[in-house]
């Protein structure tokens, strides 16, 4: 029978499958079959994601002791700016609270939630009249301060480092629109 | 390849046609904002600077401020103070120039606000001073509101913005 170099088992493997100018599995992995529109999809990509990246995530180093022992001071953490998107700020998060943008912002947690009336009694946290318990890392302090009603949209936030003087330490009622995301742990 | 090419004119060319436009057609925003920026480099000044620089400097700043401006600083953990008119302020950047070596001041996040009548603005904005032996930066929300003088934008008014109550 003659064989026939158009018919696949006369001539099973392409033309050139091995021989020079072919391109190996690795490169066709990286670089992809036509390299002008990999190029094409990597600059849509690199622009996509410096765009949508600093609306998802954002990368923060705390500065000052506000957040000992929970955040040491220059350790460096990412903010999920989603994480309210489904649901509200819940008592315990860790939140990043802004200033007139996102370049510079507070790190505190939520101890009182909209609609609660907060209280500092020989440094407990009085909610409603009611002991909160923490079971995150906190230290102690011997805080007094009368009840503080919050309204819709408002959240007390408040530093986990208590050790020194209230006036001393920067901290109340913050509200909701200046909360832009909680901390990833 | 082509596409490549026809895609990176037409980047350049929008980039440039945006260029043109904002310097051409500035906005007050865009105007308010650069002489904002302007005025943190010129408050900012290092050991290097000479004494006469420092002056100069301190008088260029008061250039940006109305004669009868009012600040009003209320810094968490801090005294409240209040520094009325353009010399008095000039003075306080002369005494904070004997005082300290380095005093590096910008404004990381400014927003803009041009009033209706198009002559007064207000700028929300961070402050950021870092000192000279001190370890980390001031950072305070300020609310700043300018008003059109004689064909300038002028300082009229800088509160702080407390960010919790």
């Amino acid at each position: 029978m003659p064989l026939n170099p158009d018919h696949p088992q006369a001539n099973p493997l392409p033309p050139n499958a091995n021989g020079p100018g072919s391109r190996s599995r690795l490169s066709i992995f990286l670089i992809g079959r036509n390299w002008k529109f990999t190029l094409v999809r990597a600059v849509i990509w690199g622009i996509a994601t410096i765009i949508i990246f600093p609306h998802l995530l954002v990368r923060v180093q705390v500065v000052g002791p506000s957040m000992l022992p929970t955040c040491p001071e220059y350790s460096k953490h990412w903010i999920n700016r989603c994480a309210y998107l489904w649901h509200e700020p819940q008592r315990g998060d860790i939140v990043a609270i802004r200033l007139a943008g996102i370049h510079e912002m507070l790190l505190k947690r939520i101890v009182a939630l909209p609609g609660e009336s907060i209280a500092f009694s020989d440094g407990r946290i009085l909610i409603n009249g009611t002991v909160l318990s923490e079971p995150y890392e906190t230290n102690s302090c011997d805080w007094e301060q009368s009840p503080v009603a919050l309204t819709n949209g408002e959240y007390y936030v408040v530093g986990d480092n208590r050790t020194m003087p209230a006036q001393d330490h920067y901290h109340g009622i913050c509200s909701r629109a200046r909360i832009i995301g909680r901390l990833l742990k | 390849m082509k596409i490549v090419v026809q895609l990176a004119v037409v980047a350049a060319a929008i980039a440039a046609g945006l260029w043109l436009w904002t310097s051409v057609f500035s906005s007050p925003q865009h105007v308010i904002r650069a002489r904002l920026k302007e005025m943190a480099r010129d408050a900012s000044f290092s050991d290097s600077q000479s004494i006469q620089d420092g002056y100069a400097a301190a008088q260029t700043v008061g250039d940006f401020f109305s004669t009868n401006v009012e600040i009003t600083l209320n810094v968490p953990g801090s005294p409240g103070r209040t520094l009325n008119g353009r010399e008095q302020i000039v003075r306080t950047l002369i005494n904070l120039q004997e005082s300290v070596n380095r005093l590096k001041v910008d404004f990381p996040d400014l927003n803009v606000t041009v009033a209706p009548d198009r002559d007064s603005a207000t700028a929300d904005l961070t402050l950021r001073a870092q000192v000279d032996g001190v370890r980390d930066s001031v950072a305070e929300e300020m609310k700043v509101t300018l008003k059109k003088i004689g064909g300038q934008w002028l300082i009229t008014h800088i509160e702080t913005v407390p960010v919790l109550t």
